[in-house]
């Protein structure tokens, strides 16, 4: 077994650790934006796949293909977190900034 | 069955409590566990392109990473009006 195997072997087991603690976290939690925090993680479980995958085949299509899919869900978790939580506090409180915002607004 | 599809079939089975949580739970962590599935999803497509060496697999996991999330966006913008 060469060390290309076994990093990435050892990167697998690491990306797919993480995604199935972002399930677990899912069920675990009580309030959905306590459970919108694992959304990013399981994002860069899905890069540690990908790279993975680069280090088993090289930069091959399929190496590359991974990689570029990795970064797609690491760079869109934190924005679809933030976009998510931004609609869940318009849809409770009427408004993004919450409480503290309107106070600032004076309203 | 190699290290590739073995991942494939443990994170296909962890799609299972996200599919519980879309149907038990409240609509907001139904979203969240939609998203996080989508993630799922996209990682499985790769798992499997690698286990079988098949590049349209990798080919289906570039397109849908980028469409569920812009179902994603358009599932929040939606849920903020009260869907």
């Amino acid at each position: 077994m060469s060390w290309r195997s076994v990093a990435a072997v050892v990167l697998l087991v690491a990306g797919g650790s993480l995604e199935l603690l972002a399930v677990l976290g899912l069920c675990v939690m009580r309030d959905a934006y306590d459970r919108l925090h694992y959304l990013g993680a399981a994002g860069y479980g899905a890069l540690l796949i990908g790279v993975a995958v680069v280090v088993r085949e090289s930069f091959s299509i399929i190496g590359d293909k991974s990689l570029l899919v990795g970064a797609i869900l690491v760079v869109s978790g934190p924005v679809l977190a933030n976009t998510t939580a931004r609609s869940f506090l318009v849809r409770d409180l009427g408004d993004w900034r919450g409480e503290s915002g309107r106070r600032g607004d004076g309203s | 069955m190699n290290e590739w599809e073995i991942a494939a079939v443990v994170l296909g089975f962890a799609l299972l409590p996200c599919l519980a949580v879309c149907l038990l739970a409240e609509p907001r962590s139904g979203l969240v566990a939609l998203q996080i599935g989508g993630v799922l999803t996209s990682t499985i497509l790769m798992l499997l392109a690698e286990g079988f060496h098949r590049q349209p697999f990798v080919d289906l996991a570039v397109v849908f990473a980028p469409m569920a999330l812009v179902g994603s966006l358009l599932f929040a913008r939606l849920m903020e009006r009260g869907l």
